[in-house]
């Protein structure tokens, strides 16, 4: 899982407006940068490595709620959201198929037909959740989010003048 | 699981003043949940994966505010969501299997069916000629794992929320947060204390100011009514008598 990435000059006694202006504009752009290949099924830590950065985008902008105006607010949380969920049906997937996969490996060679069958079946689901995600992680899809949370940034910046 | 409002958070104030209100509602959340989710009910469970969840990214971005205790108790939330989201996964995918397991013998026993024809009774040798009999037994045995697995994480939840119960994790951020509330609210107290004797102060300095202005004002009246008076018709100075 990737790690998060440090926020500069944050300090305790600074504006709390001022800081969901700096965490959320690094957490969007840690949104942006795990993008990248997350289609890919070969390497399901891409998907993980998103998701993860949803959540700590979606965690900042519920920890900083009072900063942001209501309707801008709602409407960004919500397409975060959306984006989580799309990930999340993939990743459920990954999961489930890899620790199949674990588990039939420990198997007798005539008991693994049964899990067999239901990896397949998991792989259609996986692959199902794919193209529900394709257009959400279209570079248009992601520039519009992203704009909608730079606008957000701005709003708590002024907020915190 | 909606997250609980958190009450008197203010954009002008600090970061670390809303964080400890934030923690202090997020952190008395998780821990509301743990009576009913060692008793093993699911739901429970799973409320309180999400709830530590939050601690966990809450403390993600501003347990730096409140030091080691903030830090250890984002790494216990941490395992904390991870055993519970195990729990939930073996959760969820147990009625998967058992759902998949039955579809392949409902499809089985329509072939079994349709093979047996007009026959009076149906025989038992087309039943063990089913094609996805050999499935059955995998799924069996993945079925049998998956319950086993739940109840040992549910044996390491156990055993993990005492110890952290024991260790004090919770209870010391909890008087971390309460104790940057209370310098706060000390801070500002002597803030307005310091603003409050400024204006005293200053009120002091003008009434003094005032009263200056008065008696000056009063001495001049003075001054001013006695060399008036000598300017009176029929009065006469005195001359000095010069001999």
């Amino acid at each position: 899982m990737a790690k998060a990435k440090p926020i500069p000059d944050l300090s305790a006694d600074g504006a709390y407006a001022d800081a969901a202006a700096r965490i959320v504009e690094v957490r969007t752009g840690e949104l942006v940068e795990h993008a990248q290949g997350v289609l890919d099924t070969g390497d399901i830590e891409r998907v993980h490595d998103m998701r993860v950065a949803t959540r700590r985008l979606r965690a900042a902008l519920e920890i900083f709620e009072p900063c942001f105006p209501v309707k801008s607010h709602r409407q960004a949380l919500a397409e975060v959201k959306r984006l989580a969920d799309g990930l999340g049906e993939r990743r459920d997937r990954d999961v489930a198929i890899a620790s199949l996969h674990a588990f039939n490996d420990q198997m007798a060679a005539p008991d693994r037909r049964g899990v067999d069958s239901l990896i397949e079946r998991l792989r259609a689901e996986q692959e199902e959740a794919n193209v529900a995600l394709t257009p959400l992680v279209e570079e248009a899809n992601l520039r519009a989010l992203r704009e909608g949370l730079q606008e957000l940034t701005r709003e708590a910046r002024s907020v915190a003048a | 699981m909606k997250a609980r409002p958190v009450k008197k958070l203010d954009p002008t104030r600090s970061l670390g003043e809303n964080a400890a209100r934030i923690i202090q509602v997020r952190l008395d959340e998780m821990r509301s949940f743990a009576p009913k989710a060692l008793d093993g009910k699911a739901k429970a469970q799973h409320d309180m994966r999400i709830a530590a969840k939050r601690v966990r990214y809450v403390l993600e971005a501003t347990g730096f505010c409140f030091g080691r205790p903030a830090d250890t108790a984002r790494r216990r939330a941490r395992d904390l969501q991870d055993i519970l989201g195990e729990i939930h996964d073996c959760e969820v995918m147990m009625p998967r299997v058992r759902a998949h397991l039955d579809q392949l013998q409902r499809v089985d026993a329509e072939a079994v069916r349709t093979k047996a024809g007009d026959a009076p009774d149906l025989d038992p040798r087309l039943a063990a000629q089913a094609r996805h009999r050999t499935a059955y037994r995998g799924l069996d045995l993945l079925s049998v794992y998956l319950e086993a697995r739940r109840r040992l994480l549910f044996d390491r939840f156990e055993a993990f929320w005492r110890r952290q119960e024991e260790t004090g994790t919770w209870t010391r951020l909890e008087r971390a947060v309460n104790r940057y509330l209370h310098r706060t609210r000390e801070a500002r107290r002597t803030v307005k204390a310091a603003e409050r004797a400024r204006l005293q102060a200053e009120a002091a300095e003008r009434a003094a100011r005032r009263a200056e202005a008065q008696s000056k004002r009063a001495r001049l009246d003075r001054e001013r009514a006695g060399a008036s008076s000598d300017d009176l018709p029929g009065h006469r100075p005195e001359k000095s008598t010069q001999r």
